[in-house]
């Protein structure tokens, strides 16, 4: 039977690859793309420089999956044993990611020095978030009567948080570690666009500009590999690791007792005050260059001026615009294909290598293939802004579905429903929690990934503004335009999971006890 | 090309070993002053003369060793400049001035590209020969350099309405798969990119059409340029022999940088060709006469008109010869 | 082992709009095990939990000795058997039942022989995802035995077990509280479970619980099957069930 099936498998590669030559053949584009024989020849005659550049990558990736995840754990962990932190340490974890390239890139250039330290730094702080997000779901995703049993014992959070919640989150641990290693790989590449003097980065910005298909083509390819070895690898240590089959595992968003308004009005603005102090003193710490790094006053003297508030509103507008039906895509295409690969698992094997290479491949050498596609409208811009997100939700997604307790499938099996029916009325609602969670997760990478878009290919938005800083050195509209993101961020963010307690609470209504 | 007359490596060896003693320094201390310079792109030919200097020793006999920092899309010069994480940085007129508007206290004290390298590229069969041809085309470009193209407009009586301004990423991709007609580049990387690929095309160098503006200007701040200003003038005297070694043998620089960074996958055949082709961008009569990096009044005034075109204010006091008269003193 | 009385002074508990217990009183004597029996959802689960400091009364109090309830729990004195077995699924039984003695800081020395009390000899590496609902519930009433508690708390701890193993046990594990002088509370629908493992029934009105009537289980012999049928005991029975029935 495996026998077989390999050497279906192996014929169906062999044909798709036939198919790929032909076509190359065929296109009239040929300068820009590549054929399987290019790639192969490319990376025969060039084997040790594209080796050292992998090694170089991979390793900045994997000391940033690291950190990042390492972080992860810290956070998640201080959050639910100092629960009065969380809100605080979520938001500024929110921010932090929301920061742009365009602002790190050179803060972290002048704290590092020549060096690894920037791209480590990026990898990490690529994979952070989504970490931190699916852990608080996993820590969270305890039975009421565990922490009791650790209360009977006299046993307090901490406790509970080492016997219990730890080994409880480890599915969900594994699910944010397979979406952080694509995440790792491409911020560590493109942390090289910071000045690194080797890695897979430096040779796929120079392949790009100096028109070398074959090798951005093999880049792409070699990078998407690595990428999906680590998801793979993961994905298998996960499986050993977690050891057995999670029982229902719904989790509710955290009860907030109803809160008057103006306490969460108090609560927001108390947060928005550390966050503007945290940001200040930051800087202050490090003694960053008040040319390029910006405090919060600067901002404010920035946007208390009209002309500057209207340039920022207007892009603003512009980009939430482009942002939207992108993100929107995005996630149901990520949702989408999660169901279809629960309905037919066989397609899983075509369709995930191509969703872990959309998210490790670096968007400018996908970003151009797709606008030549899709146009530079709206089209084209919701195409590149929906690849960068349905990744993660897709794998989120994938896991919530499983997880539908047994009994509930054997309830829809003695009625004979079918795998339809079964989606929809029990694995589907059993997915929504492990949803929003990535809805959530997307709401910083669609903004990230639309300002991208706006450069590379729209010339309009927040993303232009951002990125004119390289010659205008306007680093005050950067930092504005920072702030402004992050505002927007965190809004979206607050929207996402006031949609998600509203509908929780009808389909996971029994968790809440 | 004749080498200017003085320039010569003991000239420099005997004139610094001069300059050192006055200053009371030794001029060959056991330690070298680490020095960064912060180069404004990828490592690439388009710094060749730099790499000579280094490999050559120039800079290490001046009492020098040299940190020589790559740039790349995320790795603008101005910070680590002002920050002082860098002695010396490669920047544009443009950019300078930009940043000094923003309050950086930096001077150009050196011009490397006294013409400036920004060009329209086009495909053979469709060229653009001149501003005229711009009319009713398709340009691929960064919105951000729409001053760029609007000086070029306003300096040739072109009518910027006509032509389409399409947002690319700097890359001939657009260009070559007939997504625009030409592109806003420079004259010596992405034209070397398609004729090396074998796509023949045409340049239009706007320099040739009165977009007069310093290139790959080194910058430094003013505090460096009092304070370490023994320094500044080692760093250039090293630049100076190292370029004029560089146009002495453009394909000796080629095959060193290729050599020095074989992480970089530079491809060889383009290097030599880049770096022939920035010669008449970087060694012009001004140079033969006065010497590499020089700059006059004249050509700082042509420079600040431009720089009205693109919108920016700027004095003569932006430039500071004072190093280069050292230099070649 | 010197266990304590538990006093329960006019605690009062309610959720939301719902008033769960009412001024509930009594004084639950050392050493011995007294049943809460009452109509489902009446509140009988809630008093447990408030002896178990899970729960803070809104008004009176919970004093177990003269300490609270949590302040027990910390010196690793209580264990409570849930109507839900609670085991983690990633550790085997042996490690599940060891988990109550680990939590407690009390040696883990009779794990084996819990094992074979409660009828799981076999299941031992077992997880708990391989057991029945039954099974898994009588591995977590051995959690709840191994740490040789002061109090322990039962809450319908024989619920999922199937008849036969529950009748065995309701007669093999009395005797083991009862030589360490724990003092047991038992929450349970049964009222012939409630009279075989108790010395004191109290019966509980529905919502909010007040007691309906308190019954010393005083009959003399052995407390086996036979038990139930001996007079005294049916007298109990039937007035237990015309309480329960009588509101």
């Amino acid at each position: 039977m495996i026998g077989v099936n390999l050497w279906r498998k192996l014929l169906a590669a062999g044909a798709l690859l036939l198919l790929w030559e032909g076509a190359v053949a065929l296109s009239s584009d040929a300068v820009l793309i590549s054929s399987p024989s290019d790639i192969a020849g490319y990376l025969s005659e060039n084997f040790a420089l594209i080796a050292r550049a992998s090694v170089e990558t991979s390793r900045n990736a994997f000391w940033g999956f690291l950190w990042g995840n390492a972080a992860a754990i810290v956070l998640s962990a201080t959050m639910l044993v100092l629960p009065r932190s969380e809100r605080f340490l979520l938001a500024l974890a929110l921010l932090v990611f929301c920061v742009p390239l365009i602002a790190s890139g050179p803060i972290l250039r002048v704290l590092y020095g020549p060096g690894t330290g920037p791209q480590v730094t990026l990898a990490a702080l690529a994979v952070y978030y989504t970490t931190l997000l699916a852990l608080l779901v996993g820590l969270r995703a305890v039975s009421q009567n565990w922490i009791d049993l650790m209360r009977v014992y006299g046993r307090g959070p901490l406790a509970t948080l080492m016997r219990v919640r730890a080994r409880a989150s480890l599915p969900y641990l594994f699910v944010g570690l397979q979406i952080s290693a694509p995440a790792a790989f491409l911020g560590a590449m493109i942390g090289e666009f910071t000045g690194a003097e080797r890695g897979l980065g430096v040779l796929t910005l120079r392949a790009m500009r100096g028109l070398e298909t074959d090798a951005t083509w093999s880049l792409a390819l070699l990078s998407a590999a690595i990428a999906m070895t680590g998801y793979g690898a993961l994905g298998w240590l996960g499986r050993r690791a977690v050891g057995y089959a999670p029982e229902i595992l719904l989790s509710a968003p955290r009860q907030d007792a109803d809160q008057t308004w103006w306490r969460s009005l108090g609560q927001t603005l108390l947060i928005v005050a550390c966050v503007v102090a945290v940001w200040q003193l930051t800087m202050d710490a490090f003694d960053l260059n008040r040319f390029f790094a910006k405090r919060p006053g600067d901002v404010w003297g920035f946007l208390i001026v009209a002309e500057n508030r209207d340039t920022l509103v207007a892009a603003l507008a512009q980009t939430l615009g482009s942002a939207l039906p992108g993100y929107l895509a995005g996630l149901s295409l990520g949702a989408g294909l999660a169901a279809l690969l629960i309905l037919w698992p066989g397609l899983a094997q075509a369709t995930l290598p191509f969703a872990v290479a959309l998210r490790a491949i670096p968007i400018i050498t996908t970003a151009p293939l797709l606008v030549l596609g899709f146009g530079r409208g709206l089209a084209g811009t919701t195409v590149v802004v929906a690849v960068m997100i349905f990744f993660p939700t897709l794998v989120a997604c994938q896991q919530g579905l499983r997880q539908t307790p047994g009994q509930v499938a054997d309830l829809f099996r003695s009625y004979g429903a079918g795998r339809f029916v079964f989606l929809c009325k029990a694995q589907i609602p059993a997915m929504l929690p492990a949803f929003f969670a990535s809805a959530r997760m997307a709401v910083p990478a669609a903004l990230l990934a639309v300002t991208t878009v706006e450069w590379l290919a729209t010339g309009k938005g927040v993303g232009v503004l951002m990125a004119t800083t390289s010659s205008t050195s306007n680093y005050n509209m950067l930092w504005s335009c920072v702030a402004a993101l992050a505002g927007v961020a965190a809004a979206a963010y607050a929207l996402v999971a006031a949609l998600e307690r509203a509908i929780l609470r009808v389909y996971a209504s029994e968790q809440l006890t | 090309m004749t080498q200017p007359r003085h320039l010569t490596r003991r000239f420099f060896l005997q004139t610094s070993a001069v300059a050192a003693a006055s200053a009371g320094v030794p001029a060959f201390a056991a330690s070298p002053t680490a020095v960064n310079f912060q180069l404004s792109w990828l490592h690439s030919v388009q710094f060749g003369g730099s790499y000579i200097a280094k490999q050559r020793g120039y800079w290490s006999d001046l009492g020098l060793d040299v940190s020589l920092s790559q740039g790349g899309p995320n790795a603008p010069v101005e910070p680590p400049v002002v920050s002082g994480a860098a002695l010396v940085g490669i920047s544009a007129a443009d950019y300078t001035a930009a940043a000094v508007t923003q309050g950086a206290p930096f001077k150009i004290i050196a011009v490397a590209m006294q013409k400036n390298p920004f060009a329209i590229a086009s495909l053979a069969g469709n060229p653009v020969n001149e501003p005229a041809d711009l009319v009713g085309k398709k340009i691929g470009m960064a919105v951000a350099n729409t001053p760029v193209l609007q000086a070029l407009c306003t300096l040739n009586d072109v009518d910027i309405d006509e032509i389409e301004i399409v947002p690319t990423q700097y890359d001939p991709a657009p260009l070559v798969s007939g997504q625009v007609d030409c592109l806003l580049s420079w004259a010596t990387d992405l034209p070397v990119a398609m004729t090396v690929q074998g796509v023949d095309n045409t340049t239009m160098l706007m320099a040739d059409y009165g977009y007069a503006l310093h290139s790959q200007t080194y910058i430094a701040t003013d505090d460096a340029i009092a304070n370490r200003r023994a320094d500044l003038v080692a760093l250039l005297k090293g630049e100076v022999m190292g370029w004029t070694d560089y146009l002495a043998d453009t394909d000796a620089a080629a095959v060193l940088t290729a050599e020095m960074f074989p992480d970089a996958g530079l491809d060889l055949e383009a290097q030599k060709l880049q770096a022939a082709r920035q010669v008449p961008l970087m060694f012009t009569d001004l140079t033969e006469q006065h010497g590499f990096g020089w700059f006059t009044d004249e050509t700082v005034a042509a420079n600040i008109e431009t720089l009205v075109l693109l919108g920016q204010e700027v004095s003569a006091d932006l430039w500071d010869r004072s190093l280069l008269e050292e230099v070649h003193g | 082992m010197i266990s304590p009385d538990i006093i329960c002074d006019a605690v009062t508990k309610s959720f939301g709009a719902t008033q769960a217990v009412s001024e509930f009183s009594a004084t639950l004597k050392a050493g011995h095990t007294t049943a809460l029996v009452g109509p489902s959802g009446c509140g009988k689960s809630t008093i447990l939990r408030m002896i178990a400091g899970l729960e803070t009364p809104e008004r009176g109090e919970v004093l177990v000795g003269d300490e609270a309830p949590d302040a027990v729990a910390r010196r690793g004195a209580l264990a409570m058997s849930f109507q839900d077995p609670s085991l983690l699924p990633w550790r085997s039984v042996s490690a599940n039942i060891a988990l109550g003695a680990e939590l407690a800081r009390k040696p883990a020395d009779q794990v084996d022989h819990l094992i074979d009390l409660v009828g799981l000899s076999g299941f031992a590496d077992h997880r708990p995802a391989a057991l029945s609902g039954g099974m898994r519930q009588r591995a977590a009433i051995a959690r709840s035995l191994i740490s040789k508690p002061e109090v322990l708390l039962l809450d319908e701890p024989f619920g999922a077990v199937d008849a036969i193993t529950r009748r065995r046990l309701n007669v093999d594990l009395p005797p083991l509280w009862r030589a360490r002088g724990t003092t047991v509370v038992l929450v349970t629908h049964s009222v012939e479970e409630a009279l075989l493992l108790s010395d004191r029934v109290i019966v509980l009105s529905s919502r909010p619980a007040s007691v309906v009537a308190d019954i010393a289980v005083d009959a003399p012999g052995p407390r086996d099957s036979a038990f139930l049928d001996t007079p005294a005991v049916q007298d109990h029975a039937r007035a237990l069930y015309s309480a329960l029935e009588g509101r």
